[in-house]
């Protein structure tokens, strides 16, 4: 597989797997927390490759998933102690998480020689460079086929428990009636996320993955009614995001991620104003049609008068 | 094997005070640092009570873009110095209330919810400012060196200069908030009664907005503007556990802004080549962690105290009534 194919495939494959759970994301209405988990993963993977010594390893990104996890239980704990208002809790605990990981960065920490413009935004290229070769024959980047794994996990994930996170999404109260484990659901799904987070590291950095997540999943969700389809156009969404996104790094010669970011960034406002401006041609065609409706009644009762 | 802790290099850049603050950069980054956490911690008050302290996070990251234009506008066009502090403020300002006008209106108008609009204007604006930061880079523009720093600050770049534009301008943001303090005030508590009596609620939102914006950009020099949210979010947060009243909580939240970052710049220093944003970071996590643990009246150790006293009373009573009876 030639070296580019590779990269294109790696950004498709890493977009979709993010895209997948950011769905239940933003239904959820949990968007900022994956923000915070994805800035709070950076010690954990520091510190797991300082210990492991590969960024791709099954057990750095378990590890690193479990800092992830601090936010969303530290964030239930402020919430509850009934001592803060508002999304306060949401914003106090990653800067410091963060605050950690820049530490390590810039003090080299167990010579972890780690660009902090990579900790943030990730080098989709770097990422592919690595091979994996079977009987001699190269198959594409070995990142990529983490990235493969993860997408399975996350699809299954999802249909197994896809009525459950249904319930548990658009009626909480009536999923707790039925006996669903809400909280533990939860968590397993933040866990799912952060782990999507942590290896999406390598490709995308830490605070430019929330992007991949969150914006084809509100795109879709402008203009979709039903969760299956809300399901494709997010897919779609994040495909050709990935597709314009390498495409205008390549032509730029600059980042893949930041150029998937601002390529998903416009396409949601441009498919925001296309709805909104059909929605009110709908709307005036459909008083036209009423107005005339109510002038031919008029004219009819008239002449009947 | 043993974990070698060599890049904490506690005692090797151990200084006293004395030394500290005979150092001209060294009290240059102190006086600086205190007045940002002076700013931002006073003007977080309101965003605290207005329950959005994380659309801080979000003008944070969105700054990043217009100090990278007002730079490129300075070098290209004006031929002048593209780091200069006032610049740099004014293109954070502007691209940071596009990125919070921006996320309300995503709220407003479409049925995306807040929380996922402010991570679209986030991401969006942010990944913009990387493109121009790679293009910047990539190119040979003069003074470019250390631009990297306004992701997470470098307190020792800080000059006079620099120093008298973020007290100038955060006197600005402050005059602002004690002029419009009663609008202010009603709009954050009240907002219907404030609509009834005639104030323009998108004006004093604007207003009070630019003051926090102003407050998060003027600490780009020092802490980057990636940190900038805990600056906003953890003193009021902390503040609050101690005080029941608004100007109260404004005073002690800025007070523990700029102490907490003095005292978190002062540490940074003497430990050697340390990124100063991380470690005030953490000085006002600390802050904020002791506020609730050990205020003496909402403190998680005394509601749990209170609550355990409570359930003894009530068992003894139900005790001796059923022995009454």
């Amino acid at each position: 597989m030639s070296y580019i194919l590779g990269v294109v495939l790696l950004a498709c494959t890493t977009a979709l797997t993010c895209a997948l759970p950011g769905v239940f994301v933003v239904l959820r209405k949990h968007s900022m927390i994956v923000d915070g988990i994805s800035h709070a993963v950076l010690p954990g993977i520091i510190i797991g490759f300082a210990i492991v010594g590969d960024l791709d390893s099954p057990v750095l990104i378990l590890g690193a998933a479990v800092t992830g996890l601090l936010v969303v239980l530290g964030n239930e704990w402020l919430t509850e102690t009934g001592l803060l208002a508002g999304d306060a809790p949401q914003g106090l605990i990653f800067p410091s998480l963060f605050a950690v990981g820049i530490l390590m960065v810039s003090m080299d920490f167990q010579h972890v020689h780690l660009d902090t413009h990579v900790a943030l935004v990730g080098d989709m290229n770097l990422a592919a460079v690595i091979p994996l070769t079977v009987g001699g024959v190269n198959i594409g980047p070995e990142y990529l086929y983490v990235m493969l794994g993860l997408l399975l996990l996350n699809a299954g994930f999802i249909a197994v428990f896809s009525r459950a996170l249904k319930i548990t999404t658009f009626a909480r109260q009536f999923a707790e009636i039925l006996g669903i484990r809400t909280r533990l659901l939860n968590t397993a799904f933040m866990f799912l996320v952060s782990v999507t987070v942590v290896a999406a590291f390598n490709a995308v950095g830490a605070i430019l993955v929330i992007s991949l997540l969150v914006v084809p999943a509100a795109t879709a969700q402008l203009i979709s009614t039903r969760l299956s389809v809300m399901f494709a156009l997010t897919a779609a969404i994040a495909i050709i995001g990935a597709l314009a996104g390498f495409w205008i790094a390549y032509v730029l010669d600059t980042g893949t991620s930041a150029a998937m970011a601002v390529f998903y960034g416009v396409l949601f406002v441009a498919v925001a104003v296309a709805e909104r401006t059909a929605t009110r041609l709908r709307r005036n065609r459909h008083q036209d049609v009423k107005s005339e409706e109510t002038s031919a009644t008029l004219v009819r009762s008239a002449s009947v008068r | 094997m043993v974990p070698k802790l060599s890049w904490l290099r506690l005692d090797s850049h151990h200084m006293d005070p004395v030394e500290f603050f005979s150092n001209h950069i060294f009290r240059m980054v102190f006086l600086g640092t205190t007045v940002i956490g002076l700013v931002a911690g006073a003007l977080g008050a309101f965003a605290y009570l207005r329950k959005q302290s994380l659309i801080s996070d979000v003008i944070g990251h969105a700054a990043l873009p217009g100090a990278l234009l007002a730079f490129l506008a300075a070098v290209t066009m004006f031929g002048v110095n593209g780091r200069s502090m006032l610049l740099l403020v004014i293109g954070a300002v502007i691209t940071g209330t596009l990125a919070a006008l921006f996320a309300n209106t995503i709220a407003a108008r479409t049925k995306v919810a807040i929380d996922t609009a402010m991570a679209i204007s986030m991401t969006t604006f942010f990944g913009f400012g990387m493109l121009l930061l790679r293009f910047i880079t990539n190119n040979p523009f003069p003074g470019k060196g250390g631009i990297q720093d306004y992701l997470f600050g470098n307190a020792a770049s800080i000059t006079r200069a620099d120093l008298t534009t973020s007290i100038a301008v955060g006197a600005l943001a402050m005059g602002l908030m004690v002029v419009f303090w009663k609008e202010f005030t009603l709009r954050s508590f009240d907002p219907v009664l404030s609509t009834m009596l005639g104030f323009k609620a998108r004006i004093i939102d604007t207003l009070m907005f630019t003051t926090i914006v102003i407050a998060i950009v003027i600490g780009v020099k020092a802490v980057g503007f990636v940190l900038m949210v805990a600056f906003v979010v953890t003193p009021p947060a902390a503040a609050r556990q101690w005080t029941n009243t608004l100007p109260g909580m404004v005073m002690l939240s800025g007070l523990i802004g700029g102490l907490g970052s003095g005292f978190g710049a002062y540490l940074s220093i003497s430990l050697g080549n340390v990124p100063t944003g991380p470690v005030i970071v953490l000085v006002l996590f600390a802050i904020l962690l002791f506020s609730l643990l050990a205020s003496p009246k909402r403190s998680v150790v005394i509601t749990a105290l209170r609550r355990m006293r409570a359930r003894r009373a009530l068992k003894q009573e139900l005790i001796s009534e059923g022995s009454t009876r």
